[in-house]
């Protein structure tokens, strides 16, 4: 199991780092739902190996909910603001960004050895740490506001699959999972609602301002 | 006097069949774009005609500019004698130099295409030694890096070791360190074989990189020149399949028989290298020349990861 959490935890790290590299909106959204499906896949062989039903269900609400239906949500919104499919100008260096994420992963390494490990005594359990780390500088160096919404996700994901492996039976997180998930939506809708008035061309409905 | 048997079998080997790999390559890449494609003799018939022809040198270049294709092909005919090709054990000259020294002839014969180039004083070849130097520059830490690695691995830096541990060692094999290790590889693989995403091959000079080193070179000069390259490309390839993915088959014992057989196999694996990378070519388009400098970060990426998966699922500090 602990093979596999780790084997899991480092495809995460690489996807994030796709995600740092990567401009195109839709394709970072895509690599996200593929992390999704992955912690899904690693939540249901978990439930199965354990014995527990709970984590199984679990595992088929990530993927339904985070592999599925936000990716599918956040590219239907995308399609009709064609113009913010892409970060035009990083804050920060793509290169120098993907080494950035490198040495945040190394910097939890650290972390949690010298803090976390005397009482957990997982040797890798640094892994979410690190994806925790990388999320969020996800979100501070991009700024279109769906790449900092993945940077979120990417966190949540995290903290799932932390949570998942080290207390696979605690029914709370299912509950956590999907209301932490609605929030999602709910700042997705509300990003979108702000794109929808910034973005319009007509320039009728600036009347008041032409004065 | 085996051993050197085998050298010579080995050289010959690499020295012959190195065209022809490239030869396919070049055929297998144009059917997939439903083109008739060159023989996949091609690359003979260009080293043969370039044999036949005279030599043009630059009035400006010194004699140096003239030497160095000779020295290249002296090198990497050097370096087949020196790597786990046809065999897991070490031949006449396998002690001699280990990675680390194998990866110092590879720059020294890097170094003396890119000063012949300058000696050239064309424009173009500049351009190439400029782009060529900072790509460079990045690739060799990351080399350097990869070999680390596999000296934590097998705790040695020699190629046959390292061959023998993944081959017999599953759990070594299969693991994340190692895997990381050779993804690494595989992305300066392209890089030091001039593929997409780096380079295409074109006569675009906007994307141009190591063929515009060579823009001076002619007849004799040239073919050795091109010759040093299949070489090369053919090592890199070999040592990729030998040694970090498909370490298996490789005779670890003297028999004259299996070494035959694998002799053929090896050629098989170098076949299947070269259909997935000219699958990956025909599916990808090529970078910006700025954007090649993310493609490396993200190999450097690899190569720390394995420094990380190996404390995180092996040890710790």
């Amino acid at each position: 199991m602990e093979k596999f959490f780790a084997l899991i935890g480092f495809f995460e790290i690489l996807l994030v780092l796709f995600m740092q590299w990567e401009v195109y909106t839709k394709k970072i959204i895509t690599t996200f739902s593929i992390a999704s499906y992955t912690i899904a896949v690693f939540l249901f062989y978990l439930g199965i190996m354990e014995n527990k039903y709970l984590v199984v269900i679990l595992a088929v609400l990530t993927a339904g909910v985070r592999g599925f239906f936000i990716p599918w949500f956040m590219k239907k919104r995308i399609v009709r603001d064609p113009w913010r499919e892409r970060e035009i100008k990083p804050t920060i260096s793509t290169a120098l960004s993907i080494l950035i994420s490198l040495s945040v992963v190394i910097f939890a390494y650290v972390l949690y050895r010298i803090t976390f490990y005397d009482s957990v005594h997982l040797s890798d359990g640094s892994i979410p740490i690190a994806l925790i780390l990388q999320g969020v500088f996800l979100m501070i160096s991009r700024r279109n506001a769906f790449i900092q919404l993945i940077g979120y996700m990417m966190m949540e994901n995290a903290i799932f699959l932390f949570e998942g492996y080290l207390f696979p039976a605690l029914p709370f997180i299912v509950e956590a999972g999907v209301i932490l998930d609605l929030i999602g939506i709910i700042a997705i809708a509300g990003i979108v609602v702000k794109m929808m008035k910034n973005s319009t061309t007509d320039s009728n409905e600036f009347d008041e301002l032409k004065g | 006097m085996l051993l050197i048997f085998l050298s010579i079998l080995q050289l010959f080997y690499v020295l012959l069949l190195s065209p022809l790999i490239f030869g396919i390559f070049s055929k297998f890449e144009e059917r997939i774009e439903s083109k008739k494609g060159p023989s996949i003799f091609q690359p003979y018939y260009d080293l043969f005609k370039l044999f036949r022809k005279q030599v043009v040198v630059p009035e400006v270049s010194s004699p140096f500019f003239h030497v160095v294709p000779y020295v290249e092909f002296a090198l990497y005919s050097l370096l087949t004698l020196v790597l786990p090709i046809i065999t897991a054990f070490p031949l006449e000259f396998g002690p001699t130099v280990d990675f680390i020294g194998g990866g110092l002839i590879f720059g020294a014969a890097a170094l003396l295409k890119k000063i012949a180039s300058l000696d050239s004083r064309s424009n173009y070849s500049h351009l190439g030694v400029s782009r060529a130097a900072s790509m460079g520059a990045l690739a060799e830490p990351i080399t350097v890096l990869i070999f680390i690695m596999l000296g934590v691995i097998s705790k040695t830096n020699n190629p046959y070791i390292i061959n023998n541990v993944l081959q017999t060692s599953s759990s070594w094999y299969l693991s994340l360190t190692h895997w990381f290790v050779a993804a690494a590889f595989f992305m300066i693989l392209l890089v030091e074989t001039g593929k997409l995403p780096i380079e295409h091959h074109s006569t675009a000079e906007l994307g141009m990189i190591d063929q515009a080193m060579d823009l001076e070179y002619s007849g004799m000069d040239l073919a050795f020149y091109k010759w040093g390259g299949y070489i090369k490309k053919f090592l890199l390839m070999s040592v990729f399949v030998n040694v970090y993915t498909v370490p298996f088959f490789v005779p670890m014992k003297y028999n004259l028989s299996s070494i035959a057989i694998y002799t053929g196999i090896h050629f098989l694996k170098l076949l299947g290298l070269v259909i997935s990378m000219g699958l990956l070519e025909e599916s990808i388009s090529k970078f910006r020349l700025f954007k090649n400098f993310d493609y490396m970060a993200i190999s450097f990426s690899l190569a720390f990861l394995s420094f990380l998966a190996f404390y995180t699922t092996n040890g710790g500090f």
